[in-house]
């Protein structure tokens, strides 16, 4: 009962606003401070719904108590602090004094604010951007300006108006760096600082305050209400903490309140996106990319391959670093597909120490020194053959057919006399390094060997042996110094996204006589909040007010959400 | 040949449960409330639900990869998150109109995955080297619960869209930030006691009580599967991007797929945001929704059927021969 019993008297204090102003505001003040509220109220643009500034006097009413606290100012959330706006009015009128150049400049960039947290902008901006990203998909991308000559004729307008015009003019054959959807994105981020500044910053100030509702009528207007004849508010008070409540008692009065994360989460929200966009930008301004497709037993260095992308990419000393292709190798499934294919690397610094090796495949990246190596794609660079017993040659292979993940590499080995114009010759063709398919002079299907299978073949009179099928890695390289900052945004968002699922749920209530009568409401979770608060009356071992239910039985016999509240009413009526 | 059997009993069971509990519905919608019925059709969907957690353990014991890497094994994953969102509230004694929403959803999606359409791709496949990754549980099972989610409350949205259309969506509008307040007993006492402007709204209101208490109602399951749905798609997103930057080498590459489930979820971040002004909420809201819900088929679907981009790996191809 200790932290129950516990006055808060500090938090209590901040409740009270110096009121004086408010009450009996100066003639001075209030004409000054008129268009202020105005301005200040379009600032809070998408909460001036719940600007219910609710002051009561209540000096005859508190029978209980004769403490000289009459006059009290209930805010009720959302709305701004009252202290604010007065300091605020005070703060115009000494700038109204001064110098007017500097309240010109003083309220410029306040316009500015307004305007960009207004929520139908952000959510124009948002409507754009995604219609924006739509169009991005819907035309083809990254495409010769031929292409789209011929796709958006000028005399066959899409839809009357859509030319190739509007593709090249406005940079949409590159959507996702054109400059209008750089420029949205841009909006959209001051958008998000600007709502966070000025709507979610103060929201935080308001909705950490809570107070004591002293009056039965305050408790009455909430979303959910509901009384308990013969109950005490400290029975009250136990089993809202036993359901996780944080719980404040002062003498008839209680408060409590759960979830308040969930009220905090949304700033969270945007400042992560403001994470992972800034993180964004100097992936885009400040990397590295390249990529490279290396025949097994090759090397290349990596500063070669890396091509900067932005004016922040700064090489650094890894870039000397000496890549070596020890092995490339497929691994294959029971059916012959190809199942994941690895590299195994060797890196030298300038010395030529080796200083890492690893081998890689697709999804297991090599990592070093803010270098990454991906396995990312695989060819044939040559073909080792025996002929007649003579080599072994090298038959350097080419890609016939890319066609997405069906590969085909073919090589020709010249048989007979090479010098007449009408070469004639073996053909081999491979889909992967398990087997090679050769066809001989005439294009008729000769066989099948393996590498490394040493089982020769012969084709009209020459024998062949496939020693080996030598793979190439495909490899990109990459550095992205945004990543770190990217994933802390990644992290950040999806927590404080999980966070925002919270309801903030608040909870007043009030001893009067021997009737405790309770209300409160939630922002988030309307549907579980009335069902969970008449499941924790029910515990108080509720007997629902008859004065109440009577007069409305008729009236809501039909409803669905009073179904409780009947089942306790009959209750009631049989007791009684 | 074993698995193939059981795989195929086993949709055949959960596919007629879904069709005999949807029955029931239109039932007890039709002749009220035969409560022996309605348990009878709370088991179904349990049952279902145990069928299709079935097939899908069946599938991932045989083919030795999480059940995810094609577009039939994703419907019927969708299918079954459709039947969790079904039990979920149940399973915390909600009464709620959401049922009437998941088991059609999930007999449709199931029906479809079974239907000649996709025959050829019941057997499952191989999986290709860039989906080998522990990832792909994460991701995959994140999108498509919620594009279940997602597609729950956007339907839920052109549920209410559809009950509202008759009456002119502007009084429903006008008499919202009336009606928005939960029915209590105080609150239609305070409602009368509080002026006679509000008289004519609130005589009108009461008229169509029940009405406006289950747009209401719908209104607020919309938001809250909505919700739900937002968070698995935040986190299906995010995985993704940190795969990509695992396997292609960079967390964002403008994929169509990628572009479109950030479409979908900027649309749904519209939502949200429309909540918490009242000046958008009710119908307007629901309109976003309800183009949500087609945009989360475009995503789902639409990239797929033209097989394009780095996500290629479950598209198919409509042609019947």
């Amino acid at each position: 009962m200790d932290p129950l019993s516990k006055p808060n008297s500090k938090t209590l204090k901040r409740v009270i606003p110096p009121r004086a102003f408010l009450i009996t505001p100066s003639p001075l003040l209030q004409s000054s401070s008129t268009a202020f509220k105005t301005h200040l109220r379009s600032l809070c643009y998408n909460r001036n719904q719940s600007l219910r500034i609710v002051s009561e006097i209540r000096t005859s009413k508190d029978e209980k108590k004769n403490k000289p606290i009459p006059k009290k100012i209930i805010l009720s959330e959302g709305a701004p602090s009252l202290s604010e706006d007065v300091n605020g009015n005070k703060e115009i009128r000494a700038n109204s004094i001064g110098n007017p150049v500097f309240r010109y400049f003083k309220k410029v960039p306040r316009k500015i604010l307004s305007v960009l947290s207004n929520l139908p902008l952000a959510i124009g901006e948002m409507f754009t951007i995604a219609a924006l990203m739509a169009l991005g998909t819907a035309i083809d991308q990254g495409e010769a300006p031929e292409y789209y000559f011929k796709k958006y004729p000028e005399d066959n307008p899409v839809l009357g108006i859509f030319t190739w015009r509007w593709v090249l003019g406005l940079g949409f054959d590159h959507m996702f760096s054109s400059p209008v959807f750089l420029g949205m994105l841009v909006l959209l981020a001051a958008s998000l600082m600007a709502c966070t500044y000025t709507t979610q910053i103060p929201l935080v100030k308001v909705a950490r305050r809570w107070a004591f509702l002293h009056s039965p009528e305050a408790i009455r207007k909430q979303e959910f209400t509901d009384y308990l004849p013969r109950a005490a508010v400290q029975d009250l008070g136990v089993i809202l903490m036993g359901a996780g409540y944080e719980v404040f008692l002062k003498g008839p009065s209680l408060y409590a309140f759960k979830g308040l994360a969930g009220r905090f989460a949304p700033i969270g929200v945007h400042l992560a996106m403001l994470l992972i966009m800034a993180g964004g930008t100097l992936s885009a301004t400040g990397s590295f990319r390249g990529s490279v497709t290396v025949p097994q037993g090759l090397n290349f260095v990596m500063g070669d391959v890396l091509g900067p992308s932005g004016f922040l990419s700064n090489p650094t000393k890894a870039f000397n670093t000496e890549v070596h292709v020890n092995k490339f190798y497929m691994d294959y499934y029971d059916s012959g597909e190809i199942s994941q294919f690895h590299t195994d690397l060797s890196l030298f610094d300038l010395d030529g120490k080796e200083v890492m090796r690893k081998t890689i495949s697709v999804n297991d990246p090599l990592r070093y020194e803010g270098i990454t190596i991906y396995q990312t794609d695989w060819s044939i660079s040559a073909l080792q053959v025996l002929k007649d017993n003579e080599g072994p040659f090298n038959l350097a292979v080419a890609p016939l057919k890319l066609n997405g993940d069906k590969k085909l590499f073919g090589t020709f080995l010249p048989v007979g006399d090479s010098d007449s114009s009408n070469v004639k010759g073996i053909s081999m063709l491979a889909r992967d390094l398990q087997s090679i398919i050769l066809y001989d002079q005439e294009g008729k299907f000769a066989g099948v060997r393996r590498p490394n299978s040493k089982l020769p073949i012969d084709i009209n009179g020459t024998k062949i042996e496939i020693v080996d099928a030598i793979g190439s890695s495909g490899l990109d390289l990459k550095t992205d110094p945004g990543v770190p900052i990217v994933y802390a945004g990644f992290g950040a968002l999806m927590l404080t996204t999980c966070i925002s699922y919270l309801s903030h749920s608040q909870i007043w209530a009030l001893q009067d006589g021997t009737t405790v009568v309770v209300g409160g409401k939630t922002n988030r979770a309307k549907i579980e909040f009335p069902e969970e608060m008449n499941r924790l009356l029910d515990q108080m071992g509720g007997k629902f007010a008859l004065f109440q239910v009577n007069s409305l039985l008729s009236l809501l016999n039909q409803s669905h959400l009073s179904t409780q509240m009947l089942r306790r009413a009959k209750i009631c009526n049989t007791m009684v | 040949m074993i698995f193939s059997t059981l795989e195929h009993i086993l949709t055949h069971i959960s596919f007629s449960i879904v069709s005999i509990v949807i029955t029931i519905y239109l039932m007890t919608l039709l002749v009220h409330e035969i409560v022996g019925l309605y348990h009878s059709s709370e088991k179904g969907m349990i049952a279902t639900f145990f069928c299709i957690t079935g097939l899908l353990v069946t599938r991932w014991v045989y083919s030795g990869h999480f059940p995810l890497s094609d577009l039939y094994e994703s419907l019927m994953f969708l299918s079954w998150g459709f039947s969790i969102i079904h039990m979920v509230p149940k399973i915390r004694n909600h009464k709620n109109h959401l049922s009437a929403i998941t088991a059609p959803s999930a007999i449709f999606t199931q029906g479809f995955a079974t239907s000649g359409l996709l025959t050829e791709m019941h057997q499952s496949t191989i999986l290709v080297p860039a989906l080998q990754s522990q990832w792909l549980m994460m991701h995959v099972s994140m999108m498509v619960l919620s594009y279940a989610a997602l597609l729950c409350g956007s339907l839920l949205s052109v549920a209410l869209l559809v009950i509202t259309f008759r009456k002119s969506i502007d009084i429903f509008g006008k008499s919202n930030h009336l009606l928005i307040w939960p029915f209590s007993f105080d609150e239609i006492q305070y409602v009368n006691e509080r002026s006679s402007v509000l008289l004519n709204t609130s005589f009108f209101s009461f008229r169509n009580y029940h009405r406006y208490q289950l747009i209401q109602q719908l209104d607020r399951w919309s938001y809250r599967v909505i919700s739900l749905g937002f968070i698995f798609l935040t986190i299906g997103i995010l995985s993704g991007a940190v795969w990509a930057n695992e396997a292609w080498g960079s967390y964002w590459n403008w994929d169509p797929k990628e572009t479109w489930a950030f479409i979908t979820w900027t649309i749904f971040a519209i939502y949200l945001h429309m909540k918490t002004n009242p000046n958008f909420q009710g119908a307007n809201s629901a309109i976003v929704a309800s183009m949500g819900f087609l945009i989360i088929w475009i995503c789902y679907f639409g990239v797929n059927l033209l097989g394009i981009g780095l996500h290629s790996y479950g598209s198919f191809t409509l042609t019947s021969n």
